[in-house]
């Protein structure tokens, strides 16, 4: 059985119309997906879905054969799945070992919420350095580390991870992505919205390209990557191809 | 110089009521951008009950703050989840908010007016004439023993605020409402929990007001003009801010209240929200909001 498996949903922002229309996905246990697809095509909106941000119209979602539909963000944060969001969303005059506490909200148990924000500081020695700092303090890099530390605070099986590499300099996007290589490493199922395509799914094993509102065409990540419609709809080779003719 | 000292001292006391009074209203700003308007009116809600339960029953209005905060604390709830919950997300939610506190400020005051008639009233235990003597300088007792509650009273909201569960849940959803959801915040519940709080605080406000000033149903407007100059150039939203406004207005109301004559005392609020608008619209300690 797959681990999560999303059927055939239709979701959209208030009254508004719909952004995924009808978009299915099956999600195994332990493999990385990197979902990819032009601005607008509901890559963001599908994470909100999952993580109960927003209710499916129609459809459903069900992780390891429980419908989450209806299910409030704290109870599917409770079931497993953790959600980091685009903007990094982290509380700006809090410090780090706050907003850490923070993605422990949920845990009553003090202890064992203290217990997990020491495993998140060894694994980010940076963050353990800089624990007392007030968030807005750290650079963009660090921001994205402690976003992503937030989301391990309760130690997900499924993680959802959208555009980490959004607005960072190469050499730093590269050690993001070296960390979610570690998450799948440890076993997490990793979902990663990325607006850098080729980076995304160089570190995933499937890959999804979603269009208007549903999933176009997917399969494994390297056959993506070197799909011919692929490089020339979302990777830009059309671009490269004019730049060499150009040159 | 003793005379300065002396209106520093009136100043600064004043300012520590004021702080509790403007807390409230810069809570409720921070968690739900919600204006709310009718503050000072809860705030007049309270001071009645305060009254009537010295004049009637012969309780304290200093220990009266054990009635009047869990019972604003509730309507405050009620009120929320009445009302507020309503519009939550609805197309011009922001501007909704102010009509909707603008007409419940109205409705409070058209209600006391019919109960409790336009009668100034204050309530008047033995120390709210009595004076307090440290060494050449006074103060009315009352006012000290208001202050001394009032920043305890802050004191214990920082404290909530900066230890307990609700507390961090609360912070988080002032600084960053969608991230407080991502981390599983019941948004909503603690809307309606930070709005009861607000309303426990303007309840110790009356309770507070009840002896220090004389009230009448539509005094209220008269204060919310002066707590929303507090807190806009505290910063909206800031606690911090708002006590930082607090001391400044209240002090230097009181400066120019001496040097000037009282009739220009009042011009200080309303000088500093113009000044504040021009020269730094997000306050002291604001931040700029996205529009």
């Amino acid at each position: 059985m797959a681990l999560l498996e999303i059927d055939n949903i239709k979701v959209g922002y208030g009254g508004g119309p719909n952004i995924l229309n009808g978009l299915s996905m099956t999600i195994e246990r332990g493999k990385t997906y990197c979902i990819i697809g032009p601005n607008g095509a509901g890559k963001s909106t599908l994470l909100r879905a999952i993580c109960g941000l927003l209710h499916p119209r129609e459809g459903s979602v069900t992780f390891k054969g429980e419908v989450l539909n209806k299910l409030r963000t704290d109870e599917i944060l409770n079931r497993g799945i953790s959600f980091v969001p685009q903007d990094r969303s982290l509380f700006p005059d809090m410090t780090v070992k706050e907003n850490l506490r923070m993605g422990g909200y949920i845990l009553k148990n003090r202890k064992q919420l203290e217990d997990r924000i020491k495993e998140v500081l060894v694994k980010f020695p940076i963050l353990n350095e800089r624990s007392s700092q007030p968030a807005k303090t750290l650079s963009g890099g660090q921001q994205q580390m402690l976003a992503i530390g937030r989301a391990l605070v309760l130690r997900p099986e499924v993680i959802m991870l959208d555009e980490p590499s959004l607005g960072l300099a190469p050499k730093i996007a590269q050690s993001i992505f070296d960390n979610i290589a570690q998450l799948k490493d440890a076993g997490m199922t990793v979902i990663l919205v990325e607006q850098n395509a080729r980076k995304g799914l160089e570190c995933a094993d499937w890959g999804c390209v979603l269009d208007l509102g549903v999933n176009r065409f997917e399969g494994a990540a390297d056959t993506i990557l070197h799909d011919p419609r692929i490089q020339e709809l979302y990777l830009g080779k059309q671009y490269q191809n004019r730049q060499e003719k150009a040159a | 110089m003793n005379q300065f000292v002396q209106v520093l001292l009136f100043g600064v006391t004043l300012g520590g009521v004021y702080a509790l009074m403007a807390s409230g209203l810069t809570l409720v700003f921070g968690v739900m951008r919600i204006v709310n308007i009718a503050h000072a009116a809860f705030m007049i809600i309270a001071a009645y009950i305060a009254f009537f339960a010295f004049d009637l029953y012969h309780i304290d209005p200093i220990i009266s703050v054990l009635i009047t905060m869990p019972v604003m604390f509730f309507m405050g709830m009620a009120v929320y989840w009445l009302f507020f919950s309503r519009i939550k997300g609805a197309k011009r939610a922001g501007e909704l908010t102010v009509l909707l506190t603008f007409a419940l400020a109205l409705i409070v005051e058209g209600l006391l007016g019919y109960f409790f008639t336009n009668v100034y009233r204050s309530a008047g235990p033995s120390y709210a004439t009595e004076a307090l003597y440290f060494g050449r300088f006074f103060l009315s007792a009352g006012q000290f023993y208001a202050t001394l509650l009032s920043i305890a009273l802050i004191v214990l909201l920082w404290a909530f605020l900066k230890y307990s569960r609700i507390g961090y849940a609360i912070r988080a959803s002032m600084q960053n409402l969608s991230a407080a959801q991502v981390v599983g915040v019941n948004v909503e519940r603690i809307s309606m929990i930070a709005f009861g709080i607000g309303m426990a605080l303007a309840g110790a406000s009356g309770s507070m007001m009840s002896f220090l000033f004389t009230f009448y149903p539509a005094k209220h407007w008269e204060w919310i003009a002066i707590l929303l100059a507090l807190i806009v150039l505290g910063g909206m939203g800031s606690l911090g801010g708002a006590l930082a406004g607090a001391f400044i207005l209240a002090i230097s109301s009181n400066l120019i209240g001496y040097y000037f004559g009282p009739t220009w005392s009042p011009i200080t609020f309303f000088l500093a929200l113009f000044v504040v608008l021009l020269v730094r619209p997000q306050g002291l300690f604001g931040k700029k909001l996205e529009a």
